[in-house]
């Protein structure tokens, strides 16, 4: 039942839009990349570069133009409870409990009511939200519905977790105790991760290997593997030049991006 | 809670007695045009005893419950699948255009027509005024919803569109959908009213228009005080349904 987590190869996908006057909007080049089975990988890029649109075709919304991703050598066709995922604005159910959202994906996946209760409780306690199994979606803070979103997304137990700014609308304080959360949480699960954000300092905190994408429309500009340890403190002498690093080469796109308009 | 709708209300009441009241002192009405409070209360208390409120009251409610549930029935899947699916919507929608216009009261002639004074065609002409308003709600509840929900559902299992229907969008839309049965519920219970004045032997506006013929203004302000006690009544149900179903929204 377990999934075990699983190696991504993303072949030569691209993403045109047709816009609605009509004139087709190149959001992503054809992209080559091939993330290993419990990798974590973090993107960033300009603001619209197509990020969202990759991680959108990995979770399988929407078709690519061209080229194809496959997931442990099958290709991605549509969604499916095999890859979840975190959105920005959480996305959680407000009509059922917490752990009513936690139960929904295993709830799909067929499992009886009593183990489903175990599993979803036991994800819970992951995030630190065991005591409020029974509360509405609404009376939960914005840090606690990301943390919900995250034991919801990880109780099926999905071999890889796509995550599009998840920190994205949480103050500076949350999100570093979340990216620390984050962190425990996939070193214990040993997930295939995809992780989108605008934050270099979050970039550095938690992936395997960075892949900075161009303007758009986006392609690799390059990719940096890390190999410091965890935890990773970012008043060390290699995360400051890793950062100095990668703001000069996002400065560079961001001012390509706004030369394009 | 209670006492803070409760306190509004009764004031209200007691200020339309005041006026009532003065109306008469000032103008002298004849009975059967005006009567003083206290008469159209005796009468009110009357008819109450002798159960024949009660016959009217229930033969209006019974017509509106049948048609609002009847029209319920249709108007809310075909509500889900038009906010789904552009195709049916593109289809539909030049219908719900053309017949919305046309008021429920403008049928009542048709119906008289067509199905005599029998129960059917008040029925009908409820039904033709509940259709609109729980369909126009179930629609713009299912386009409201946030994209990012229904993408949250796929990644957790609902594959295919039944179980998204069944999982998802319904229950995003059902704040919606109860605000459309509420107006529906009060677009329903004005039309019968009206058809009821016009053909029927029995129900609160065959009360009204009876009292009219008959020259008794005290059983007509019995029927018109009947008809916005159960608005009040519906209206406090149905803000309790709308509270329990948008799950602490808004
Ligand atoms: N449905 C769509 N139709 C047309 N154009 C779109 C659509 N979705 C996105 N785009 C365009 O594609 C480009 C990439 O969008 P995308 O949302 O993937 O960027 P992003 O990198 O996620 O940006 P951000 O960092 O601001 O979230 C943008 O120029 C956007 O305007
Ligand atoms: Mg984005």
């Amino acid at each position: 039942m377990i999934g075990t987590a699983k190696p991504l190869s993303l072949r030569g996908i691209a993403k045109t839009y047709q816009s609605k006057t009509g004139t087709p909007v190149e959001a992503l080049a054809p992209i080559d990349l091939e993330i290993a089975a419990g990798e974590f990988v973090v993107i960033v890029g300009p603001s619209g570069c197509g990020k969202s649109t990759l991680l959108n075709m990995l979770a399988g919304f929407g078709e690519p133009t061209s080229g194809e991703a496959r997931v442990g050598g099958e290709k991605i066709q549509g969604p499916d409870i095999d890859r979840g995922m975190v959105f920005q604005s959480y996305a959680l159910f407000p009509w059922l409990s917490v752990l009513g959202n936690v139960e929904f994906g295993l709830e799909r996946k067929g499992l009886a009511k009593r183990e489903r209760r175990q599993i979803a409780m036991e994800s819970l306690r992951m995030v630190g939200l065991e005591d409020f199994a029974g509360r509405a979606i609404n009376e939960l803070s914005g840090g606690m519905k990301q943390r919900v979103a995250i034991a919801r997304a990880f109780a099926p137990q999905p071999s890889i977790i796509l995550m599009d700014e998840p920190f994205g609308a949480l103050d500076a304080l949350t999100r570093r105790f979340l990216q620390r959360e984050l962190l425990r949480i996939w070193q214990q699960h040993k997930k295939t991760a995809v992780f989108v954000t605008h934050s270099v300092p979050e970039a550095i905190m938690l992936a395997d290997r960075i892949v900075v994408m161009t303007a758009r429309p986006g392609r690799i500009r390059k990719i940096t593997a890390l190999d410091l340890p965890h935890p990773r403190e970012s008043t060390s002498e290699r995360f400051r030049d890793c950062e100095q690093e990668l703001y000069a080469v996002l400065d560079e796109e961001l001012a390509k991006s706004f030369a394009l308009g | 809670m209670f006492l803070s709708r409760a306190l509004p209300l009764a004031t209200a009441v007691v200020v339309i007695v005041i006026v009532w009241q003065l109306v008469i002192a000032i103008f002298r009405p004849h009975i059967s045009l005006l009567p003083p409070p206290v008469i159209a209360a005796q009468e009110f208390w009357t008819l109450l005893a002798s159960g024949e409120l009660f016959l009217h009251t229930g033969t209006s409610l019974a017509r509106v419950f049948s048609a609002w549930t009847i029209t319920g029935a249709i108007a809310i899947p075909l509500g889900l699948a038009m906010g789904w699916s552009r195709r049916v919507e593109r289809i539909v929608d030049p219908f719900v255009e053309i017949f919305r216009p046309i008021s429920p009261l403008a049928w009542i002639p048709l119906a008289i027509l067509w199905f005599g004074i029998g129960e059917a065609g008040k029925v009908f002409v409820v039904c033709v005024a509940t259709l609109f308003p729980t369909l126009l709600s179930t629609i713009a509840g299912v386009k409201r919803i946030d994209p990012v929900l229904v993408h949250a559902g796929q990644v957790l299992g609902c594959t295919d569109q039944a179980s998204l229907f069944c999982k998802v969008i319904f229950p995003a839309a059902l704040p919606s959908i109860v605000v459309g049965l509420r107006i529906s519920f009060g677009t329903g219970w004005a039309a019968i009213i009206a058809a009821e004045l016009v053909a029927a032997r029995s129900g609160l506006g065959y009360l009204i228009a009876n009292g009219m013929e008959i020259l008794r203004a005290d059983k007509v302000l019995v029927g018109m005080a009947m008809i916005g006690i159960l608005g009040v009544f519906f209206d406090a149900v149905f803000r309790f349904l709308h509270r329990r179903f948008s799950w602490g929204e808004e």
